[in-house]
């Protein structure tokens, strides 16, 4: 009885002086702790509702590139894909036909009705009419120009201009014939507000011309000439919204002329109809996991294009691979 | 006149010319060789690059003093440095690159994920000290600036700017505070191991344009 007497004693002693240890560690300074209000917490956002997504993963490939940039949809159904300093033309299910080889970067690309390949360079734009011929290069948009779009219609190309927050209006020979969006109150242009180099357009079915206007989160109509139409779009987390400081960062239209939407940051690939009414989702953040939560990463954008049969391809930049959904009701 | 063990010796004598025939100077040296020439001048070369080098590297040593730093592409925004500092607040401060900054109106390091209004109330602000000022610059940019004072490193705003915008704030540990301890408290549960030594005279790490 004595020796469990002592051994009681011995615990009690011992249970005391890891108290009072334990006591003056949590008064050190490194033991503090911050309340909610420190925290920074978008995983609620990282969800899509099941009963929003319209769309699903049928196909995807590797693109073969370490950096894909961009994706564009020719008028045969080829899929071009542009990255590291190449183009490769391909066909499903990756294959591919041709490859040219580029001097630099590109940063988009867009094919014409005839099939000839529009490249935007850092501050030019060349022409491929055949993959065994150097493309022509057309005169640089200067000095502070980063291309980021290129549209081409039956007589005209549309080139973004990231870096001085402007559409150049070419002919298919590269003459320059005007110049679109700068703020301009009187002729009630409110001017594109380009944060980070992602500024995307499309020619509309209607004959308008679709400018992102990323740090407005929205949608700008303007006619050839320069006149401001109709806009569209909100900022917001939520899902019918662009979220972030900047988006939507690449858009494309489905041949029905309802809109495809892919926004940074926050991943998302939504449907709009086509007077901006958010009506479903194809791709979640869920779907990509690499993209969202990676502190160390800068928030990169997923190109987005679509083809005749109204599928949606991605230029998936993590993966380097494009990603092929198609409509639930469809697969 | 010369002097042979005490006794002195008259010029021209024939003591002297024995003197001079026994006693004889030592013979001037002759000139070195072409091969000894050379030899001395690479030895004296070597010796004065030897001691240059020297010189150099216990100079360079004097003052290569290092201070701490956080790698911005490394550090993971985990609050550590706002509560794990040994000074209260910590020495790590959030700081802006304006040339990376988009000066946007709504800025995801300024608001809140869902702010109420664009406005600077503080319920639509992030950061929970009111660190961050905001000042309207030509419509509709603003300009962000970091207030040291109130500022305590929570990199609460690193988040919303790097994972929405160009990611123009990050953390730097400040260096009119930091008292460079030996072993950093921060450093030591950094789980990004964002946290190293630089030399004193390149005491920042400043995120540029393009990086990741």
């Amino acid at each position: 009885m004595r020796g469990l007497g002592w051994l009681g004693f011995g615990g009690a002693l011992g249970w005391i002086s890891g108290s009072a240890r334990a006591g003056k560690a949590a008064a050190e300074p490194g033991n503090r702790s911050l309340g909610p209000e420190f925290s920074y917490d978008l995983r609620g956002l990282g969800k899509t509702d099941p009963k929003l997504v319209q769309y699903q993963e049928s196909g995807r490939y590797a693109s073969g590139f370490k950096e894909l940039r961009c994706i564009a949809v020719g008028p045969g159904g080829q899929v071009y894909l542009a990255g590291d300093r190449a183009i490769k033309v391909c066909t499903e299910p990756g294959s591919v036909l041709h490859e040219i080889a580029l001097e630099e970067a590109p940063r988009c690309l867009a094919v014409g009705g005839d099939g000839a390949l529009y490249v935007g360079m850092k501050d030019h734009v060349q022409v491929h009419r055949s993959p065994d011929v150097p493309g022509a290069k057309w005169e640089t948009a200067g000095e502070n120009a980063v291309l980021t779009s290129v549209a081409v219609g039956e007589r005209d190309v549309f080139v973004a201009d990231a870096g001085n927050r402007q559409v150049l209006h070419c002919d298919l020979g590269g003459k320059l014939l005007g110049r679109i969006g700068k703020k301009d109150p009187a002729r009630n242009i409110p001017g594109f507000i380009v944060p980070s180099p992602y500024f995307d357009l499309a020619i509309g079915a209607e004959g308008l011309l679709w400018v992102a206007n990323p740090g407005q989160h929205r949608l700008e109509a303007y006619t050839f000439d320069g006149d401001f139409e109709i806009s569209w779009g909100e900022p917001s987390n939520a899902i019918a919204g662009f979220c972030g400081c900047c988006n939507p960062a690449h858009f494309a239209m489905l041949p029905d002329s309802r809109f495809v939407t892919s926004e940074k940051g926050l991943p998302r690939v939504k449907i709009y109809s086509r007077d901006g009414k958010f009506e479903g989702v194809v791709a979640g953040p869920e779907q990509f996991p690499k993209l969202i939560g990676n502190p160390r990463r800068a928030p990169v954008a997923i190109d987005v294009t679509v083809d005749s049969r109204g599928r949606v391809l991605l230029a998936d930049p993590i993966e380097n691979a494009v990603r092929i959904f198609t409509r639930l009701t469809e697969s | 006149m010369p002097v042979v063990d005490g006794v002195r010796i008259a010029a021209g004598s024939q003591g002297a010319r024995q003197f001079s025939q026994t006693m004889t100077m030592p013979a001037p040296n002759p000139p070195p060789s072409r091969r000894q020439f050379l030899g001395n001048g690479f030895r004296g070369a070597f010796l004065f690059l030897l001691g240059s080098v020297t010189t150099l590297l216990a100079r360079r040593s004097r003052n290569q003093k290092t201070v701490w730093q956080i790698d911005p592409l490394k550090c993971v925004m985990c609050n550590n440095c706002a509560t794990q500092c040994v000074l209260q607040p910590s020495a790590v401060k959030c700081v802006q690159v304006y040339a990376m900054c988009g000066y946007c109106k709504l800025c995801t390091g300024y608001f809140e994920p869902e702010p109420n209004r664009l406005t600077t109330a503080a319920e639509n602000q992030v950061c929970p000290t009111g660190a961050i000022k905001r000042r309207a610059l030509e419509d509709p940019y603003y300009e962000y600036s970091i207030d040291e004072a109130l500022c305590i490193g929570c990199a609460k705003c690193v988040k919303g700017c790097v994972m929405f915008g160009n990611g123009s704030f990050f953390l730097q540990v400040r260096h009119d505070r930091c008292v460079n301890c030996n072993e950093c408290s921060i450093a030591l549960v950094c789980p990004g191991q964002a946290f190293m030594r630089v030399p004193s005279d390149e005491p920042y790490r400043l995120r540029e344009r393009g990086q990741a």
